[in-house]
């Protein structure tokens, strides 16, 4: 028997536990909502899990029936770097609970080890990479009926070896992320390494219009490095299998469940730390250093009061100790550099702002308003248990909330002006008609953008981490209803510039944006206004979720 | 009482669902009273201090702090007290002295007195010395010196804490005392819900003690202890204590809200 009764009875409980808590989570109207909007998005996740599964399926199938089953790591990476790189990407959709806290329970190693992989298959992460998995299975076996027990072997070593490193890479990620300096360095780097994949593109682009013989070669060894990799080892597995040579085969999937323990071991090395009950301080994470204390005397901010003025002050600090967010300032730039980077070759034509460089800015502001996504819609996220502060101050809520709104615009004004500069340096200053239209196009978004998020901020607000970008929770319904909000503002600001460009007058879409912020900046005004309502009426909530351990 | 209450509740109700928390609360304070508010785990201590200070509202009842209505006037009542709720309500990526700057604007303060008020506190709770270190990284007990410092900075006419002294150690508890008491002496009016009744027998001069929401007792200590001790000595005379000794507050609070258990009733399979 694998595992002895008591610790199949723990188990048992924590999977009840489980039960519970999400069945408790349902009591409340908000945790019904969540439902709702979770079902909602896990349905758009199936659509494109079915997408994946139909594609993986009728590719293996051709690769394999065409005597190419070698190819099947074409199929394989994609797979391994979702598997890794979503639950990151997208916090949204991952659900890590902590089964750090089990331990006060008399576990055993190796079931706190079951658990912690059992909490990762739960991962959306996993079960779509593991559809996609299930349609290679798919393909290979309609192709050669015969390789379906030994491609079954091979895929669910592959499943266990994503599953053993998505664990391996979040348990290394929680040491570094446990102090706060390293935290921040990791997230930066972090970023930048994202940003940097989105540079491959273009480059490679570039560099093919272009052919090399070390580029060549380059991409020889790539490819032999690449099949002693796990999704190399494992197209190879099959490969060799449905050319008849098992034992190659075997060698292939010896090498990949070698890996596969490999990594295991790195995982046990973390589990088994924190199994012993180790303890990353924050306390100790600098030396401490006897300072003196200078007088630091606030910020004013003219014509605001005292109270907004000193939010604003407390945010902007907030945003400066936290190098993710910091990095949200260049992203825009860094976007126009893709693009610009994209067009630098002989097929101009496949580019949009090469056919249209006037929309560089409009386009470089509109995704200046996006990157605010996170701060606008959960404004109060940030602050914690300081929640109970703003309630128990002398000070309406509107206020607290103007002057967060007040540095998600400064942020927002300060990204358009560089956004403007870098277009500028790239594709030449923009017209006064196209620059205007922008920023009259921001007077309507922003209020809007604004006037739902303060309202989410308050409705389905979640505590989060300024410094770290994994494991963070984020409302469904804050899913839902910002990327609903998005797709009205990109959808109206496309069609304003749209008529514009037909009747060679950006003049009229500056005028339709005008006209539509005499709409969102009144509607903002009256919904902040009511917000001193509606944040004492939901005071409960928004301390509870907020002051959460 | 001679003089017009600071904290007054009448009929003082808060219901979750089915179950009622705080039910029917009268709780009178006067002016410069150090005011202790006692009851076993559950009683409803948190919920009363969260309703008192306008983070939780109240399913039924009147609040009036220092004259004025709670919930018709929140913001000039706020402007008067100091608040150290349950969680601190710190924001943890502040400095010490950015976060009581803050805290002193939000009062009202200009910024710089705030500043100067921020960096004197700072002194007499022993933070100055690593002005760079964040909230987060600061002790438990750093936080609740700095949690006390930001609701006294404006130098409100009531305090309210929510057990202060949690966690804190001899030391830092011995530097709360005296500046709550240096308060007391210069006529603020203070509430706090404790655990510890030791010190709240050592600091309250008066004491209320809520048990299953309702207010059980109300009064000065020795009105509390003289009514104990003729009900005691009137009856049974079980845990009292031999005669004419002092009645402890413990004594006195598990007398109120029986805190003693039988013996059937102890678990027997406990090793």
């Amino acid at each position: 028997m694998l595992l002895s009764v008591h610790r199949r009875g723990q188990l048992s409980a924590i999977a009840n536990l489980r039960w519970r808590m999400f069945v408790n989570g349902l009591r409340t109207k908000r945790g019904k909502m969540e439902l709702v909007s979770r079902i909602i998005v896990t349905l758009a996740f199936a659509v494109g899990g079915l997408g994946g599964f139909s594609a993986a399926a009728g590719f293996a199938y051709w690769f394999v029936s065409h005597g190419k089953a070698e190819m099947l790591a074409v199929l394989l990476w994609p797979v391994l770097f979702f598997w890794q790189v979503f639950p990151v990407m997208a916090t949204a959709f991952t659900n890590n609970p902590d089964s750090s806290e089990l331990l006060r329970f008399p576990l055993a190693y190796r079931s706190y080890f079951l658990i912690r992989l059992a909490y990762g298959f739960f991962d959306p992460a996993s079960a779509l990479g593991s559809v996609g998995l299930l349609g290679i299975l798919l393909g290979v076996t309609v192709a050669r009926p015969l390789l379906f027990p030994w491609a079954l072997v091979v895929i669910v070593t592959f499943a266990l070896f994503n599953l053993v490193l998505m664990q391996t890479v979040f348990a290394w990620l929680e040491r570094w992320l446990a102090q706060r300096r390293t935290r921040e360095i990791l997230g930066v780097l972090f970023i930048l390494v994202m940003l940097s994949f989105q540079l491959i593109g273009p480059m490679v682009e570039r560099l093919q219009k272009k052919p090399r013989p070390e580029l060549t070669k380059a991409v020889e060894i790539a490819a032999q490095v690449q099949a002693v990799l796990p999704p190399g080892l494992a197209a190879d597995a099959m490969a060799q299998a449905s050319h008849g040579e098992y034992f190659v085969g075997f060698t292939s999937l010896l090498f990949l469940g070698a890996l596969t323990t490999a990594v295991g071991y790195l995982l046990h090395l973390r589990l088994r730390a924190q199994f012993r009950g180790e303890n990353l301080s924050e306390a100790g994470a600098r030396p401490v250093v006897e300072q003196t204390q200078a007088l630091q005397v606030g910020w004013t901010v003219p014509g605001f009061s005292q109270a907004v003025a000193a939010v604003f002050e407390k945010e902007v600090r907030y945003l400066a100790r936290s190098g993710p967010m910091l990095l949200t300032l260049i992203m825009p730039i860094f976007m126009l550099l893709v693009f610009r980077l994209g067009p630098m070759n002989p097929m101009r034509h496949s580019s949009f702002l090469t056919r249209a460089p006037d929309m560089a800015f409009p386009g470089a502001a509109a995704y200046a308003l996006l990157v605010l996504t996170n701060l606008v819609y959960n404004s109060f996220g940030g602050d914690g248990g300081g929640i109970q502060f703003f309630y128990a101050s002398p000070v309406h809520f509107r206020q607290i909330v103007l002057g967060k709104n007040l540095t998600h615009g400064a942020i927002l004004v300060a990204n358009t002006a560089l956004a403007w500069i870098a277009v500028t340096f790239f594709y030449g200053a923009p017209a006064l008609a196209v620059s205007v239209a922008t920023l009259a196009g921001l007077l309507f978004a922003a209020p809007l953008n604004f006037t739902a998020g303060n309202l989410l901020s308050i409705y389905a607000p979640k505590k989060r981490d300024f410094a770290t970008f994994g494991r963070q929770n984020v409302s469904q319904t804050t899913v839902l209803v910002s990327l609903g909000v998005q797709i009205v503002t990109v959808g109206v600001g496309a069609a304003a510039f749209m008529i514009g460009r037909l009747y060679h007058n950006l003049w009229i879409s500056a005028f339709a944006f005008l006209l539509l912020s005499a709409i969102s900046f009144p509607l903002y005004i009256m919904v902040l206004r009511r917000l001193d309502g509606i944040a004492l009426e939901r005071r409960e909530a928004l301390i509870g979720e907020l002051c959460r351990a | 009482m001679d003089s017009a209450p600071t904290i007054s509740t009448q009929g003082l109700s808060r219901r979750f669902g089915d179950l009622v928390a705080v039910d029917g609360v009268d709780l009178q304070v006067a002016p410069g009273q150090f005011f202790g508010f006692l009851g076993p785990n559950g009683a409803g201590k948190s919920t009363t201090i969260k309703m008192l200070t306008g983070l939780l509202a109240p399913s039924s009842g009147r609040i009036e702090i220092l004259g004025l209505d709670l919930t018709a006037h929140p913001v000039e009542v706020k402007r008067q007290i100091g608040v150290v709720p349950e969680g601190m309500a710190l924001f943890g990526r502040l400095t010490g002295a950015e976060f009581l700057s803050f805290a002193g604007r939000m009062y009202g303060l200009e910024r710089e007195t705030a500043a100067k008020r921020a960096t004197e506190l700072l002194e007499f709770m022993q933070l100055a010395d690593q002005p760079k270190k964040l909230v987060t990284d600061y002790s438990h007990g750093m936080q609740k010196k700095l949690a006390l410092a930001a609701a006294v900075i404006h130098g409100p006419k009531v305090l309210f804490l929510d057990e202060p002294f949690e966690g804190v150690d001899a030391i830092a508890a011995g530097t709360l005392k005296s500046m709550l008491q240096g308060m007391i002496a210069r006529g603020a009016t203070i509430f706090l819900t404790s655990h510890v009744l030791e010190i709240v027998e050592r600091l309250c001069s008066h004491v209320a003690i809520i048990h299953q929401g309702r207010l059980v007792a109300q009064g000065s200590l020795e009105e509390l202890r003289a009514g104990v001790q003729a009900k005691t000595s009137a009856g049974s005379g079980d845990g009292s204590p031999a005669s004419g000794e002092k009645l402890t507050l413990e004594q006195i609070f598990l007398s109120i809200v029986g805190g003693t258990r039988r013996a059937e009733q102890e678990l027997s399979w406990l090793g």
